[in-house]
């Protein structure tokens, strides 16, 4: 593999971490705790995908090598998980009145209750979506890159997304009043901002984007009831990395984190890729410790930087 | 503290048990009544009863240890089962004969038997990893010590699965010996009891129900597991000896001061960063003294042990005994075992379908049925799942809050002669309906009450500085 193929694949998995790092950020800053349920959120939202497309079927032609009813299915898994995450945090987050560490272990329960009931309707093996697996791009290929269309749709929708969230938190009203509520909440309740409806927003979009992230990460690897919690501290690393709170900061962490998780073997056989580095150096880690080695590194930011590259700046 | 000896007048200590009391007392008395009927019915294998008791006492063990991190200073850990498995493998990794690195060791020096080395070994591997995360966590945020314990629990999870020539990786490790292994008697002593023939009976009301019970022999391993037993009685009894008297001591009450608020026992002068790293310390090397236990017990250890459900096992064991409490956590023990074998349970001994026909209309009744039974791993983590979410919603404090523990005995003695000096303070010990002092004693929310407690911990008190104090605002006003 390439050098480039490397931070191809990174990228489309950096876009994946990067839309579930966003929403983890936003509730963090604004629903003021870590959700340890963000992981299993995406989960809810790749398996409503999946029964949404099974449902609708593929409805005709294709774009990007994705069918029409993939398109119509992510759209069921962001409103899905936007709407589980809404009724969760009416039923369950704002009636408990235990401050941000009791919301923090609630949330465990809470993604217990999410992986449980999705075992229980789907089994715990792995599934698919049945779309077909691509061809690499005939033009890329003599650059040494294998990708395939479905790549660049997750690559190209995650783009679309972020770019979507910049707009929303620049320029739109509701932007500026999420920015004022993460950061000074009873300041924006006295300037006449309603904060509950600021909450119930950023649950919408932080959800909405974690369930894109779901079904796009059922569509890179594969679907199964642990694969939220299996990522969620990848995304937990994405987002100390970039800082907490920071949403501008976790676009950058999980952009990081998801390209060291890929780029892992890159670093194993260093020796061939880089010039005047012997053939066979490296650092002798094999690629199942990916994970390990985004949770060392956000230990060592922890160490270094506790408030991330961006924390503490503006959201 | 009781005037009540339960020998002596087991009416009056009843009446002296608070509500919630009662209820644990009972849950306990019905949950071994079942297993005890199971025993007697044959379902439960008297090697397999022992084999539970001994669970029982790991997970008390278990739940002493992240009380004293996450009920005494606040101090989130989600890597329970990284310290659980490190103790285990510890051990196993030492004394097993598939053991990779060792193939099992003889006696050190000819005398001292391997698995007290194993002992040493994952409590001194289970303190250096705590210091090793405490260092660039415990300086911080609560919650980042939460996501860090937890990305760690899964590094080490990683390590003992893909490590196959340190630890065998997935296969885990076999043949690992009884603790005793190599101790003189006790070494032998499953072999050298008697076995017991128990006749098979048949009771019931005749013509009615009848049934056949007993019929079982208790033999060599029944003795085995009692030897387990007894170790685990004698671990829990020792540690919670040791931490009572810990907790009471000045270190202690600094520790709660943190978990109330950390600025103000800063504002006392106290190091809370030293005293957080040696609670962690102290809470994780309790925990892998339960992971040695296990290794023992189970004679096999796999990387499934470090599964993060079975930290939230123990969390709910301490969320919902009562947060501080190590009477809580011993019933959150019995409680984890209610779950574990409860849904399996379901699993095995309920019909595969509903044993009645329901209209089709009803069918999700019926399929829902079937995927419970079927399916118990997922009703036990949706189990785990529904107790977190109840428990921090509609009772934050736990079942059984600290209350009497955090009284020394003769400081209420004190109190009582001198009639009961002190009313309305916030330890309130009358068996009356006390759940609101309960709630405002030691919910997850800071106590000033417990803040107050460091100004006597401030000057080096010794047990009786402390207990005059703790006779202060803890004293009991019942007469």
């Amino acid at each position: 593999m390439s050098v480039l193929e490397f931070i191809a694949n990174g990228l489309v998995f950096s876009s994946i971490i990067v839309l579930a790092s966003i929403g983890l950020s936003l509730v963090y800053s604004i629903a003021d705790f870590a959700n340890f349920a963000h992981g299993d959120t995406m989960t809810v939202g790749a398996y409503a995908a999946l029964v949404t497309f099974g449902a609708v079927g593929t409805l005709g032609g294709t774009v990007l090598g994705l069918p029409y009813g993939f398109f119509v299915a992510l759209l069921a898994g962001v409103a899905v998980a936007a709407v589980v995450a809404v009724a969760t945090h009416k039923l369950i987050y704002e009636p408990v009145e235990i401050g941000s560490i009791g919301l923090l272990i609630t949330s465990i329960g809470v993604a217990f209750v999410y992986r449980s009931v999705i075992r229980m309707g789907f089994g715990a093996d792995f599934t698919e979506y049945g779309i077909q697996v691509l061809r690499p791009i005939e033009a890329l290929l003599p650059f040494g890159i294998r990708m395939t269309l479905h790549d660049v749709a997750i690559l190209g929708s995650a783009i679309v997304l972020v770019s979507a969230l910049h707009f929303l938190l620049q320029y739109t009203d509701l932007g500026r009043k999420m920015r004022a509520t993460a950061d000074n909440p009873d300041l924006a309740r006295v300037s006449g901002i309603r904060t509950n409806r600021i909450e119930i927003w950023t649950w919408i979009i932080g959800a909405g984007l974690a369930g894109a992230g779901g079904a796009f990460l059922g569509l890179f690897n594969q679907l199964s009831p642990r694969m939220g919690f299996d990522i969620l501290l990848v995304v937990f690393a994405a987002v100390i990395l970039g800082g907490i709170g920071s949403v501008y900061g976790a676009m950058l962490g999980g952009l990081l984190i998801g390209m060291i998780n890929q780029t892992m073997p890159l670093f194993e056989n260093f020796g061939q890729y880089a010039p005047l580095v012997p053939e066979g150096w490296g650092i002798p880690i094999g690629l199942e410790y990916a994970n390990a080695v985004a949770f060392v590194i956000m230990v060592l930011v922890l160490l270094a930087r506790p408030n991330g590259i961006l924390g503490d700046s503006a959201t | 503290m009781s005037d009540h000896s339960i020998v002596r007048d087991p009416k009056g200590y009843w009446a002296d048990l608070t509500g919630a009391e009662r209820g644990v007392v009972g849950f306990i008395v019905v949950l071994f009544a079942l297993l005890f009927w199971g025993l007697l019915s044959g379902g439960l294998g008297p090697a397999y009863f022992m084999y539970l008791v001994g669970l029982v006492g790991m997970y008390m063990l278990l739940s002493f240890g992240l009380n004293v991190q996450w009920g005494y200073t606040g101090l989130i850990n989600f890597s329970v089962a990284a310290f659980f498995g490190l103790g285990a493998y510890g051990t196993a990794l030492l004394t097993a004969n598939s053991s990779p690195l060792t193939g099992g060791l003889d006696p050190f020096f000819g005398i001292i038997p391997v698995p007290l080395v194993g002992l040493v070994v994952g409590l001194l591997l289970a303190a250096v990893l705590a210091v090793v995360i405490g260092i660039p966590t415990l300086k911080l945020r609560a919650d980042y010590l939460a996501i860090a314990s937890l990305g760690l629990a899964e590094v080490v999870r990683l390590i003992i699965k893909n490590q196959d020539g340190w630890t065998n990786g997935s296969r885990g490790l076999l043949g690992i010996p009884g603790f005793f292994d190599g101790w003189p008697v006790l070494d032998t002593f499953p072999q050298t009891m008697p076995g017991l023939r128990f006749a098979e009976l048949q009771i019931g009301i005749p013509g009615v129900w009848s049934t056949r019970i007993l019929g079982f022999t208790l033999g060599q391993s029944f003795w085995q597991s009692t030897l387990n037993v007894a170790l685990v009685v004698a671990f829990v009894a020792a540690t919670y000896v040791v931490l009572r008297r810990v907790h009471q001591s000045p270190w202690g009450r600094v520790l709660r001061t943190i978990r109330s608020d950390e600025d103000l026992a800063e504002a006392l002068g106290k190091d809370t960063y030293s005293y957080k790293m040696q609670a962690f310390v102290l809470g994780s090397v309790i925990m892998a003294l339960a992971g040695v236990f296990f290794a023992h017990l189970n004679l096999f250890v796999g990387p499934g042990s470090l599964d993060p459900i079975n930290t939230f096992y123990v969390w709910i064991a301490v969320i919902l005994g009562g947060t501080g409490s190590n009477r809580g956590a011993m019933f959150g023990g019995f409680v984890i075992i209610a779950i574990q074998e409860g849904t399996r349970f379901l699993g095995s001994a309920l019909p595969q379908t509903l044993p009645v026909d329901l209209p089709s209309v009803l069918g999700v009744i019926n399929s829902t049925y079937g995927t419970v039974v079927d399916n118990f791993a997922s009703t036990r983590l949706l189990a785990v799942g529904i107790i977190i979410i109840l428990v921090m919603r509609y009772r934050p404090e736990g079942v059984l809050p600290p209350q009497r523990e955090l009284i020394w005995p003769e400081s209420a003695k004190a109190a009582d002669v001198t009639g009961g000096a002190v009313t309305g303070s916030a330890v309130d010990d009358s068996p009356g309906p006390d759940d609101e002092q309960a709630r405002a004693h030691d919910g997850v929310d800071a106590t000033v009450d417990d803040a107050d407690a460091t100004d006597s911990a401030s000057d080096d008190a010794d047990a009786t500085d402390s207990a005059s104090d703790d006779a202060d605002h803890g004293g009991k006003s019942d007469e």
